[in-house]
């Protein structure tokens, strides 16, 4: 009630402008808009076109040991690569091991990027390993995995 | 008699109350990496967008002008609040702050607990980002009275489960675990919490600011929940920022 | 239709032509996976996840994404980019309902 004091005697006029809303909608869209199933396996040999990564030293995964909210897990992973024209870092991919699609994210990178890294949050349903599988300009993938404990889940 | 609250306490506590979906504290290990991701903590953009509102009122230069400081003086001016405002004789946030100046500017003010006021006042708290704390709970009765009725609100237990929020938040209890949760100190030793807030909540998704996280706490605990800006709320307020004077103000905070 | 509110950072805040800096882009999206359901109707919350993102400095892009929905609520997303000159970064997302946005950012190289 102090609150409402406060303005009590004061008119109204113009609303406070709003911030320009900048989205609009596409029709026609096919894009998918269900949930997605893809397990692991699957999708690793999506990316990969059934070849086998190789785990490497060269791809650093950094993201909590345990995770205390499953809905907000931070995930950084850095590849040593001089992101030249002829040897570069082209896809950082990110997957989960038990979500009901493993697929998180695709970062195509190039030369123009400077360093190969890529830092985002996901959610997680439940303690599972998270994924980073690498390609090189050179074609070849490398690999890097750990394991996160997720004490609450992240898929409400 | 502490000792009584205390078992009193952990007693209730971990028999009966329940923080629905909010059950896990955050593991030492992993506290590290979290912080980083202060480094882009979510509420940057509210923030941005508190900027981008204020410019709707002549941004800093205006608020400096609506404040009575010069634009230098802002970061310092703006570390002391709550304060007590002669023209309006009353001690205020921030947020009543800008609410005044919208409605003298000819605005229709914002809510208090409207998600636009939530971010114009992340945006103007972190125009203090770096300034330490610098309330003055003895300059003036005003200011002595929000301080003692701070205190009372702070101590009186209230609700169903008989709880006060030095039940949870006295030096005695600190560290404690509720539910995993560890119960933070709210001082300049602990939590700093009056210098981080508002804040993005991770739980939530969303920027949360301090009276809305003490109204957070009542709910949990069962205690009547006080309206944003009032009297009470803003002595709460006047209170546990006195308790972090001195802490170095970071906006928006990060939390779980 | 909520207006989505979303903030490129570059760090550091200054820099020169020539150096790598850290770009984020964050966004105030709700990435439902579909499988979430209302707390209070109890009914499913369809699916609305940011499904591409763009990275356009300068008319070239120097990265894209595919996302699904395993992506946090309020993303981010974080690369390096070497400045090459005054200019604009254009960042553009689509979700899977077709909704589009983008938020540009100056970049202005110091020295
Ligand atoms: C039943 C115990 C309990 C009571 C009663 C309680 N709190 Fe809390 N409070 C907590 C816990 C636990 C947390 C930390 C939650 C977390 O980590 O997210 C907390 C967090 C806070 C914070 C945020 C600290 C930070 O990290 O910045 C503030 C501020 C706060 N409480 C104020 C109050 C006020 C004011 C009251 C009285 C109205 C109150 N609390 C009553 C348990 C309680």
């Amino acid at each position: 009630m102090q609150r409402r004091d406060f303005f009590k005697k004061l008119g109204t006029a113009t609303a406070i402008a709003a911030v320009v809303p900048t989205m609009s909608f596409a029709a026609g869209d096919s894009k998918p808009t269900g949930p997605n199933k893809m397990d692991y396996q699957t999708a690793l040999n999506a990316i990969t076109g059934g070849k086998t990564p190789v785990k490497s030293d060269k791809v650093k995964l950094k993201t909590p040991e345990i995770a205390e909210n499953g809905a907000v897990v931070p995930v950084t992973v850095t590849v040593d690569s001089p992101m030249t024209p002829s040897n570069y870092v082209k896809a950082i991919h990110i997957l989960n091991g038990k979500n009901s699609n493993a697929r998180c994210i695709d970062v195509f990178l190039t030369p123009a990027n400077g360093k190969a890294m890529f830092s985002t949050r996901i959610k997680l349903g439940g303690t599972q390993n998270v994924t980073a599988v690498v390609e090189l300009s050179d074609g070849t993938f490398l690999i890097a995995s750990q394991s996160v404990k997720v004490t609450i889940g992240g898929c409400g | 008699m502490k000792t009584g609250i205390k078992i009193a306490l952990s007693v209730a506590m971990l028999a009966s109350l329940s923080f629905g979906g909010e059950q896990f504290a955050m593991s030492d290990a992993d506290r590290a990496m979290y912080a980083e991701m202060s480094e882009n903590n979510p509420a940057d953009i509210m923030v941005a967008d508190g900027e981008e509102l204020l410019g709707y009122m002549g941004g800093d230069e205006g608020l400096a002008k609506y404040l009575g400081v010069s634009e230098d003086d802002l970061p310092t001016y703006i570390a002391g609040f709550p304060r007590y405002i002669k023209k309006f004789d009353m001690v205020v946030g921030i947020d009543q702050m800008i609410q005044a100046m919208m409605a003298d500017g000819g605005h229709k003010p914002l809510k208090l607990k409207s998600g636009n006021m939530f971010s114009l006042l992340a945006y103007v708290k972190s125009i203090a980002n770096g300034e330490k704390i610098n309330i003055d709970v003895n300059a003036n009765p005003q200011m002595k009275e929000a301080y003692a009725l701070g205190e009372k609100t702070f101590m009186t237990k209230r609700g169903g489960r008989g709880l006060s929020c030095n039940s949870c938040h006295s030096p005695d209890v600190v560290g404690r675990v509720l539910r995993t949760q560890p119960l933070p100190d709210l001082g300049a030793n602990g939590a700093k919490a009056a210098a981080t807030w508002p804040a993005y909540r991770m739980t939530k998704s969303s920027l949360r600011t301090m009276q809305r996280r003490f109204q957070g706490c009542m709910k949990n605990a069962l205690l009547k929940v006080i309206p944003i800006g009032s009297k009470e709320m803003v002595a709460l307020e006047v209170y546990l920022t006195d308790k972090a004077k001195g802490s170095e103000i970071s906006i928006p905070g990060l939390k779980r | 239709m909520a207006e989505r509110k979303s903030l490129i950072k570059i760090k550091p805040k200054r820099y020169k032509d020539g150096e790598i800096v850290k770009v984020s882009f964050m966004v105030m999206h709700p990435m439902d996976t579909g499988m979430g359901k209302d707390k209070k109707t109890k009914k499913i919350i369809p699916a609305k996840y940011i499904n591409s993102v763009k990275f356009v400095y300068n008319g070239k892009e120097i990265t894209h994404m595919n996302v699904w929905e395993s992506l946090s609520v309020n993303p981010v997303f974080t690369i390096y980019m070497k400045v090459n000159g005054k200019g604009k970064l254009v960042v553009t997302y689509t979700d899977n309902t077709g909704e589009v946005h983008e938020k540009s950012k100056k970049i202005k190289p110091r020295g």
